[in-house]
């Protein structure tokens, strides 16, 4: 037999952690590629064009971006894409971090 | 005589390659293979994928992720290997076959991290991108690393351009 629910004035913390999934998944992640001193230019160009599909103008403005400043962010979106991208970029072995976007 | 199409040597006329010559002098490339053969050997002991994982608290995932990076790795070895054993390396000749370009590509690269971190762990990021200025000064186990780290950048550099 049932018992009738009863009433409660505390959150369910099912609901509460469904929430902050939804919240998360909401968020925008940043793919970064960091500066190394082994990878050479045209290698780099070439990995951001065959993972991003970048034109050569922009794959090469990520890498000066890379080899000037120490990171570049290539890709700004959904949690699971993000993270995609960073398995494909450190398969090619460019350092390679995920971070939240602000 | 009939040919046989399934022999290997027929197949290999079939398949498309990617054929270059580096302009590095013979005498260098006989003398760092020997060291490329032991540094291949060593790339797989201390490769260490747990950095590369981002911070994402999720311990199933991270086994998964690195785990992946690890297997997927083993076709580049074998690659880069291919390349090394090859009867031709060392007159420069490069022959890759273009299904494994992307493979070798990435072996080179495994390779070059491998000497940074092991002939070349003294130097500075600067010394190593700049160029070594105080090649006679140094010892003969930095001088091997380093020709050898350029002919591997050497070899990935005319790749990248032939597959553009």
């Amino acid at each position: 037999m049932f018992s009738e629910p009863k009433c409660s004035t505390l959150a369910s913390p099912i609901l509460e952690e469904k929430a902050d999934t939804e919240e998360q998944l909401d968020i925008p992640w940043k793919v970064i590629v960091l500066n190394d001193p082994v990878n050479l230019m045209n290698y780099v160009v070439m990995v951001f064009r065959k993972v991003f599909g970048y034109n050569e103008t922009k794959a090469t403005k990520h890498m000066m971006e890379v080899h000037d400043l120490g990171k570049s962010v290539l890709w700004v979106g959904e949690r699971e894409q993000a993270e995609n991208y960073a398995y494909q970029l450190q398969r090619w072995r460019l350092q390679t971090i995920l971070e939240k976007d602000d | 005589m009939p040919i046989n199409y399934n022999a290997g040597v027929c197949k290999q006329f079939l398949r498309k390659m990617i054929e270059f010559s580096v302009e590095v002098e013979s005498r260098i490339i006989g003398a760092v293979l020997p060291e490329l053969g032991k540094l291949f050997a060593l790339s797989s002991k201390i490769e260490d994928y747990s950095e590369l994982f981002p911070d994402l608290n999720d311990e199933d995932f991270k086994d998964a992720w690195i785990q992946g990076l690890r297997e997927e790795a083993k076709g580049d070895r074998n690659a880069l290997a291919r390349l090394l054993k090859c009867p031709r390396f060392p007159y420069g000749r490069v022959e890759v076959e273009e299904d494994d370009a992307e493979d070798l590509l990435r072996g080179l690269t495994e390779i070059r991290f491998t000497i940074r971190s092991t002939s070349l762990k003294n130097l500075s990021d600067e010394e190593l991108e700049g160029g070594l200025t105080n090649l006679k000064n140094s010892k003969p186990e930095v001088r091997i690393g380093y020709f050898a780290y350029l002919l591997m950048a050497e070899v990935q550099e005319r790749l990248v351009q032939e597959i553009s």
